[in-house]
């Protein structure tokens, strides 16, 4: 076993000072929020009280202009940025733990966002299938999806090296990736409840008015922006809880290092000695 | 409250409050970033505990 000397008092003092990450909070982002919060809101205008009610769904069909832009977001813009964000921190020339923090704001705020898109489909699937919950491809694998995230975020809590968690995620992130492709293949994939695109077909011809085209296409747009907001926050968020682990890292390290100087010191060094070798595990 | 207006009273409180939380943990790390770097060294203090 490899041991190194424990420093003594003087250069424990006389450390390097780690720099401090503290994140930018860029200008455009909060532009994007504010762009987010007005097509919010214009999504519900035109989607409550301006658009005609549907042929066949009557006023149900409002539900359809969120539910599928929830559902876009927890499952394509979250897999694109927490699978590409995984493979590229694997990648060994591309291994930076941005991609690492990336990865994993993306797949917290996908599990807000899967998890609304559960709600809201239920609360149209209930009068319009007559079931709160059927255990169809889709909706099973969307619940899948819910639990590997919330899995990953457990993951994400257990103690351990900076390098080693973010690995451990980047693999666990790819499990979640292998879910999208499910998700969306389901509906063809098996016979399900589930109907298949609707809105728009093969042929890209739109079935809807003009006024429900655009609350849909607004609805998109909305909720994509908010999802930038959001994941631009929750990577400040992650960068400052690294700012201060390791900063207390840090300091547990030097509490041990004069621990152990006492101990050689008084020539009763019982236990046997550690050092910065040692302490990878630490955290 | 209909089915629709419950979907939509979900899905926006739902994104208002994880997105003012975001806002809430940013601040408390920032702060704690602050009281850190505002502190003296600890470890250094520790080290020279007698």
């Amino acid at each position: 076993m490899t041991t190194t000397a424990p420093p003594p008092n003087d250069l424990v003092a006389t450390l390097p000072a780690v720099p401090r990450l503290r994140p930018r909070r860029p200008r455009w982002l909060d532009v994007v929020g504010i762009l987010g919060v007005i097509g919010l809101a214009f999504t519900v205008w035109l989607g409550l009280w301006v658009t005609p009610p549907d042929k066949f769904q009557g006023n149900l069909a409002r539900l359809l202009y969120i539910h599928p832009a929830v559902a876009t977001v927890a499952l394509y813009w979250v897999g694109i940025v927490a699978a590409g964000g995984s493979l590229l921190y694997l990648w060994p020339r591309t291994r930076s733990l941005f991609w690492d923090r990336l990865a994993a704001s993306a797949v917290e705020v996908g599990a807000v966002f899967a998890a609304l898109t559960l709600v809201t489909g239920s609360l149209w699937g209930r009068p319009v299938w007559g079931v709160w919950w059927t255990w169809d491809a889709r909706l099973t694998s969307t619940a899948l999806l819910l639990l590997l995230e919330i899995g990953y975020l457990a993951l994400r809590r257990v103690p351990a090296d900076t390098a080693v968690r973010a690995r451990r995620c980047a693999v666990a992130a790819l499990l979640i990736a292998v879910d999208i492709p499910i998700v969306h293949f389901s509906v063809d994939w098996w016979n399900t409840l589930h109907q298949g695109g609707t809105f728009i077909d093969p042929g890209f011809q739109i079935h809807a008015s003009a006024s429900m085209s655009w609350t849909f296409l607004l609805g998109f747009v909305a909720f994509s922006l908010v999802f930038v907001w959001l994941l631009g926050v929750r990577y400040q968020v992650e960068v400052l809880q690294d700012a201060v682990g390791d900063e207390e890292l840090e300091v547990s390290l030097a509490e041990r290092w004069s621990e152990d100087t006492e101990l050689i010191g008084a020539g009763t060094s019982a236990r046997p000695p550690s050092g910065p070798t040692e302490s990878g595990g630490a955290s | 409250m209909s089915y629709v207006d419950a979907g939509y009273a979900i899905a926006l409180s739902t994104v208002f409050v994880y997105a003012i939380s975001l806002l809430v943990r940013r601040r408390r790390w920032d702060r704690a970033l602050t009281v850190k770097e505002s502190t003296p060294d600890e470890g250094a203090a520790a080290a020279e505990r007698p």
